[in-house]
Formats: C-alpha cells, structure tokens, sequence
C-alpha cells in the first residue's frame, strides 16, 4: 500500500486567520486565477492559490513555514480579479500578521501587537519610563520645562541622551537585533524543510552574498519587484509612497547614525565630537538631510494613507497591523517635526510635551519592531534573499526570452 | 374586455415552444421577434444538445407548425413598446420596424451579389461579413429578404431602389393587441467578450468565443463548416477551451451557464471529427456535466488527444511575432504555472439574460443579474434562458410549462 498522508487540520488555527485579515477565505473554490494574475508567482507551486486551500483545511505547518508569504508585494491582483471575492491578497497579508505575531518569542508582545485593545500597554510601558525620567529630571532641576543657559531649548537638559534615550535605545535595539536573529533562523529553517522545488534551467544559483547584493539593490533600492506589481495608478501611487517613505526612513536612519557615531566617537577623537553636536543649526548638512528625510516621511504617508482611505472595501481590507505602523509612523512624524518647530520658536512647553510623545512613538516603532508590519523590513528582505539564492524566481518575460524559465 | 389570446415575446426555440403549445390548445398566440428571423440562438449553432442534431432538425418541425396553424401569428423586427391591463386583459403595443421587402418570397440573391457595401454580420459574430440587403440565417423563417437602410452605400441606394420587391419608403408600424396572458422567452446573450480584459477583450484574432466557433463549425457559416483558425484559414492542431470565460466570477456573470462545460466539449468534437492530429486541451475550474451529459463527457475524454486541465485560464495574450495565442494557467492539480502556446484559443463565453441592461417597457420583476423571478400572479409567465440558463431541451420544456400556465389564466376566466 502506499504511503498515506494523515491531514492535521488546525481548525483554530483558521479562525485566528480569519480574524487577523483573512476573513472571506473559505470562499475560494481554487480556480486558479490568483496564481495566474499575480505578476510575482512563480512556476513551480505558485502562490496564492496553494495558500488558499492550506489556509482552508487548517495546515499550520505548511503555512508558517511558507516563504512565499514573504514574496508577495500585495499588489491585489488576485484579489481584484477573484471570481468569489475570497480576497487571496487579504489572505497573504494576514499570513504575514500571523508571522509577526508568533514568529519570535516572547509571543505576549505578539498578542500584544495583534489588536487594539492592547494598546494602553504598547503606549503605557514608554509613556511610563519617560514620564518618570521627566519627574526626576524636573525635580533635579527644579522645572519641568528647564531651558540651556542661554535661554535655548536644549531636549538633552531634559532627557539626556548619555545616560537616558541612549542606553535605553541601545539595550532596545539590542534586544530587537536579539529577536531577529531568531526570527531570521526560525525561518530559514522552516523555508529548508518545505520550500518547494523550482525548475530554472540554465539559472545559475548566485552566491549567497551576490543573492544579498541583489536583493538590496534592485528589491530593496531600487523597489524592481515592487514596481513589477503595478498595474493601474493606484498600484504607482502605492509604490511611489512605500519608497518615498523608506527614502525617508533612510534618512533618519544616516541622520541618526552620524550623529550617534560623532557624539560616541567624539568621546575617543575628541575633535570630532563639535562637527555634529545637536542640536545642529539649520544650515548644517545633517540637519538638511533629517528634514529632507522629514519632508520625504509626510509625502510617503500621506500617498500611502490616502490610498488606504480610498480601497475598495469588496476587494480589499486594511487590518489593524497595517493602521498601527501607519499611525505611529504618523506620530513620529509629526512630533518630530513638531518638537523641532517649538524648539525653534521657543514654546517650551509644547516642545517638551512634543518631544516626550516623539519619544514615546519612536519607543513604539523600534521595541515591537519584530512583531509589527515593519518587521517585514527583515522578515521579507530574509526571504528575498533565500528566493534568490534558491532560484525561486517570478515567470518573468525576460527570463522566458532567455530561456532561463522552463516553459512548455 | 377578456382575452382568450396569449403573448409570446421572443421567437426562440422556448418561445416557438411556448407558442405552439398554447396554440394547439386552441388559444390564438402572438410571436413578437426582435430580429428578422424566428429560431433565436439555436439558429446559430452548429449542433444542439441533447441528440447532437444540427438546427435544421428542431427548427424545420416548429416551423412547419406554426405555418399550418392560424391561431399563431408571429412578427418580426417587433418590440413590445408598451403593456397595459391586468391578468385576463392586457393591451399590448407593438412597434414594428420596417423590413422594406415585399410579403411573397422572391430571390434577391443576384441583387444581394450586385451590391457593394459590406457590415459586419451579427449573425456570424462579426466573422463575416453581409450585405445591406440579407437573409442571413440559414432556412430563415419566414423567407423574406430584410433592408439595412442605414448601411446602403448610394450606389446600393440606386440599385435598391429600382427592385420591384423592395419599398424604401415604408414606416415603422404600430399595432395594439389584446391578450389575457403573457409569456417572455427573451432568451440570452453571449456574455461581452469586451468586459473580459484578461482573456484577450475580443481583439486577439485567434481567441474567438464558443458562439463565434459554432458558427465556424456549421456548414452554413463563414468557413462552410471547416474548423480553422481566422487569422490564416489553417486547421489548427493545438487547440484550448477556456471555460468560465465570465460565468462564475462576481465580476461578470455570478453564476453558472450550465451548457459551456458541455459545448467545450462537443466542439472538441468537431475539431476531432475534422483535424485527427489536433490536440486539445480544456481548461475549467470544474467540468459540469450535468445529468446524463456525463456519459457524453466521458466519451469526449476518452480521446486521448484530449485533456482537461483544473485551473482557470487567467491571462491571454496575442504572440508577439505571429498569430498563435499565450495561454497561462495554473495546473491546480500539480501546482504548475505554465505559459502555453495554442494555435486556437476558445472561450466559453457565459450566457446573460437577453434583459440584462435591457428591461422590458413593462413592470416585470427580475433578478440582479436580469432573470426573470416574478409575475405569475399577474398572468406573466418566464420560459427558456430568460428564467435561467438552460439546455435547449429544458428551454422548450420550460416553453411548455410556460404555456400551460398561460392557457389555465386565460381558461380561468
């Protein structure tokens, strides 16, 4: 007799599905459309329809194991042109959800992340830490609102950054760069055990590291994937927000580096610390380049708002893991701005409460990262790159050219 | 006043049907027809089902019926304009459109080739071709010649003009009916092949629709009866079967067309019986045999040079250097995406309700895809593709049906 398979349906497992975005699932009658429309999928096992029927019989294993999750870019062509409304797209983006949530440990914060009502205590434990470092710094200066000598707002006489936001920082980052790790060998993993074979004759597989180079400069810089998603001006605007947006958050990121290298460095090579002690003029090329990357934050955001806005619910649905990143990114955003705006024109005051609520949201952007929408910064970059590596490549019209994709 | 007469609108096989029946119970009966010729649908197929006969076989009967019956009477190039009354008593408008040749049947043929301009026929799906002055249904009921005044080049004017059997000045007329009952076999359309963006939109020249082959296959139609491709005129040797080409999808038709599964497959059979190297392959998301259909599906792909593929074809694209046609599709039982290249590309187009988009100048209740789900109550009475999508045989039983609601309002009073 041959060999039986025994199916272990978690049917627990798809109602948590149908309640972080995948609701309308159990509509599909596996036609096939999905696969064949989505410009991503490619020959061999092709998404999402496979991802339809597992999610439907309830197979756990297969689906938190399953890369493809991590490849597809939401562009909604599946569920736009679905027959029944079973909204593959929501189903894919809800699988990414369920990664988030129980990818890495401690899965509470996973909880946490997966529904508003937890959001007192994502909001409460930074709004907590920082208001106790405000007390203490009041009372050790003797305000709450304490200016530099020279009458300047200063935010490091209030949280300063050597013994409070940069330790505090630092150990978060630590422990989220910690969580990663995991995650990035929790996945690896579970991609070796299940991923499916894929024929590209001729394709010669890249070294891992080339993999890593291409991924970041055509995938990740460049947004080529991204961009192979478009089909309509809707699907542009979404593109064009996602990158503005990341250039943005690039520029932060540079901003933030340079200066935490010059304050850290300048301890060692004294003479560097002055060229980018903040708070930095206005003319100061860092200080172009983080407004810059402000500038670039507000346009992102209000593409990619406008866009949710304006979905059609029968096709598409927006779910709580994509309103929490949007709408903190929105606080940092604004605060930051805002803290820089009163510091400038000397509302104290309000700069203060500003800056403390920008630390706060910057609190809840870095520390759950792993468990928010934003982890798919590693999650599907990890995955790009096994894809790569492994060959398991789109039906791309340049690679049938080639003759690199087996097409009968 | 009451009437004993009943209204029949639509000139298909439901509505001859309906008529006939009604008819042979003694109740006068009125045909109203669109179009020029009596016969609907069936009049374009190549073969019908359940027995495979060309049209000529059910059609020639019911014609030769309704000739030797006075009690039916029938019009064509007719539209019901206006309804008034209630069960028992009804007042019908009809408007009638001029037809612009003369009652006996002459032959025009020698004219017809004199002419010049050319519009595409509608009767051929736009394969071919007619003049302005036709009679394009083959055995066409009745047999008389039809003007398209509106296509005639001046040239043509001229020549039509001086026929003895063609009057260019006639109106359209309007007559008023009485009847105590009413029967709608409108019947259905092909589904817009336009709205189908992802299989083509109509425009790749070898991706025809399921009616467009019927058509090809009938030795009446554009090619005498020889399965080949438009583009070239060359019998193609790899054919595909799209099935679902609008139906079953909430984006176009929310339902299913009930017959495309099994006209797939008997136009398989016409490409086989033709072309002994073809290969076909029909792709569907689930092939519905319905009834004793299943013996015939099960015939069909004994053939080995036929296969069904579980998977809906999603993209059709034109090739790029020649006329052959890109299928890609998912094998949903292997899990396979391929990009497939055919020769000839076949839709099997969904059936729409004749009055989707299209409703009837009086109140009849209907569906949101446009079938019929009401009336009885007020002695109107859905027969054939109006009511829902049907064989042919269950269409003329649903006429039946139809009639005999229709006798019992009008006998009731």
């Amino acid at each position: 007799m041959s060999k039986t398979t025994r199916i272990e349906p978690n049917l627990q497992f798809v109602k948590e599905l149908q309640e972080v975005g995948g609701v309308d699932l159990k509509k599909c009658y596996q036609c096939a459309t999905c696969s064949v429309v989505c410009p991503m999928s490619p020959a061999e096992n092709p998404y999402p329809r496979k991802e339809m029927i597992w999610a439907q019989w309830g197979l756990q294993d297969k689906l938190t194991n399953d890369i493809d999750i991590w490849l597809c870019h939401n562009c909604g062509n599946c569920s736009e042109q679905c027959p029944r409304g079973a909204k593959p797209a929501d189903l894919m983006s809800a699988m990414r959800n369920m990664a988030y949530r129980k990818l890495v440990p401690p899965t509470a914060i996973g909880t946490w992340m997966s529904s508003p009502k937890y959001l007192p205590i994502l909001a409460g434990i930074p709004a907590t830490i920082w208001a106790i470092i405000w007390m203490i710094r009041a009372a050790i200066k003797g305000t709450f609102f304490p200016l530099a000598e020279d009458g300047r707002i200063v935010y490091d006489n209030l949280f300063p950054g050597d013994f409070t936001i940069d330790p505090l920082y630092g150990l978060t980052a630590i422990f989220v760069v910690i969580c990663f790790g995991l995650g990035i060998k929790n996945m690896i993993d579970g991609f070796k055990a299940n991923m499916p074979t894929t024929f590209v004759i001729g394709y010669k597989k890249p070294s891992i590291l080339q993999a890593i180079i291409d991924t970041v400069r055509y995938d990740i810089l460049q947004h080529t994937r991204f961009n192979d998603c478009v089909d309509s001006s809707e699907d542009n605007e979404r593109v064009k927000g996602h990158q503005i947006l990341f250039y943005g958050f690039l520029a932060c990121f540079i901003v933030t580096g340079t200066v935490a290298a010059f304050h850290w460095g300048g301890k060692v090579i004294t003479f560097i610390a002055p060229l980018v002690h903040t708070p930095m003029p206005l003319w100061h090329p860092v200080k172009i380049l983080a407004n810059i990357g402000a500038v670039l934050l507000l346009v992102g955001l209000t593409l990619l708002t406008r866009r949710r806005l304006n979905l059609d619910d029968k096709k598409y649905r927006s779910n709580y893991y994509d309103w929490y990143l949007l709408g903190v990114i929105w606080v940092v955003t604004l605060t930051g701005i805002g803290a820089e705006v009163f510091r400038l024109s000397g509302m104290a005051p309000l700069a203060f409460l500003t800056y403390y609520v920008h630390l706060v949201s910057v609190f809840m952007l870095i520390a759950y990262l792993p468990w928010s929408k934003l982890g798919h910064l590693v999650y599907r970059t990890t995955a790009l790159i096994y894809a790569r590596y492994t060959g398991r490549l789109p039906i791309d019209e340049k690679l049938i050219e080639d003759d690199k994709i087996f097409v009968i | 006043m009451a009437s004993n007469s009943i209204l029949v609108i639509g000139g298909g096989f439901a509505g001859i049907t309906a008529a006939l029946e009604a008819a042979e119970l003694g109740h006068e009966v009125f045909i109203i027809e669109k179009t020029a010729f009596l016969g609907g649908r069936v009049m374009q197929l190549n073969k019908y089902f359940p027995k495979l006969c060309p049209p000529s076989c059910g059609l020639e009967i019911q014609y030769q019926r309704i000739k030797n019956n006075p009690k039916v009477k029938f019009f064509t190039l007719a539209e019901v304009s206006k309804v008034e009354g209630s069960a028992g008593n009804y007042d019908v408008t009809v408007t009638i459109q001029p037809r612009h040749s003369a009652p006996n049947s002459p032959d025009l043929s020698e004219l017809c080739s004199a002419l010049t301009s050319e519009t595409p026929s509608d009767f051929e799906f736009g394969l071919t071709t007619r003049k302005a002055v036709y009679m394009d249904a083959p055995f066409a009921f009745p047999q008389r010649y039809v003007v398209d005044k509106a296509s005639l080049s001046d040239a043509d004017l001229a020549l039509v003009a001086e026929n003895e059997y063609l009057d260019l000045s006639e109106e359209a007329r309007v007559i008023n009916l009485n009847v105590g009952s009413i029967v709608i076999a409108t019947g259905w359309k092909p589904y817009d092949v336009t709205r189908l963006t992802n299989l083509g939109a109509g425009e790749i020249k070898n991706c025809i629709t399921n009616m467009q082959m019927e058509r090809i296959a009938s030795a009446f139609g554009p090619t005498q009866g020889k399965v080949v491709r438009p583009s070239d005129g060359r019998a193609p040797k790899k054919v595909a079967f799209v099935q679902c080409a609008g139906s079953r999808d909430e984006n176009h038709l929310g339902y299913c067309s009930y017959i495309c599964c099994m006209a797939s497959l008997k136009q398989a059979q016409y490409v086989r019986e033709q072309n002994p190297g073809a290969d076909i392959t029909i792709f569907y998301i689930d092939l519905r045999t319905p009834g004793l259909y299943e013996n015939f599906a099960a015939k069909i792909l004994a053939d080995e040079k036929v296969h069904a593929v579980k998977g809906k074809v999603a993209a059709v694209e034109q090739d790029k250097a020649g006329d052959d046609v890109w299928l890609t599709v998912e094998d949903a039982v292997t899990g396979t995406k391929s990009v497939e290249r055919f020769d000839l590309v076949v839709l099997a187009t969904g059936m729409q309700p004749s009055l989707a988009e299209n409703s009837l100048p009086f109140d009849v209740p209907v569906d949101a895809e446009g079938f019929i789900i009401g009336g009885e109550e007020r002695g109107i009475f859905a027969a054939g593709c109006a009511k829902q999508p049907l064989d042919v045989m269950k269409s003329a039983q649903s006429g039946t049906g139809a009639a005999m609601k229709a006798v019992q309002t009008v006998r009731g009073r």
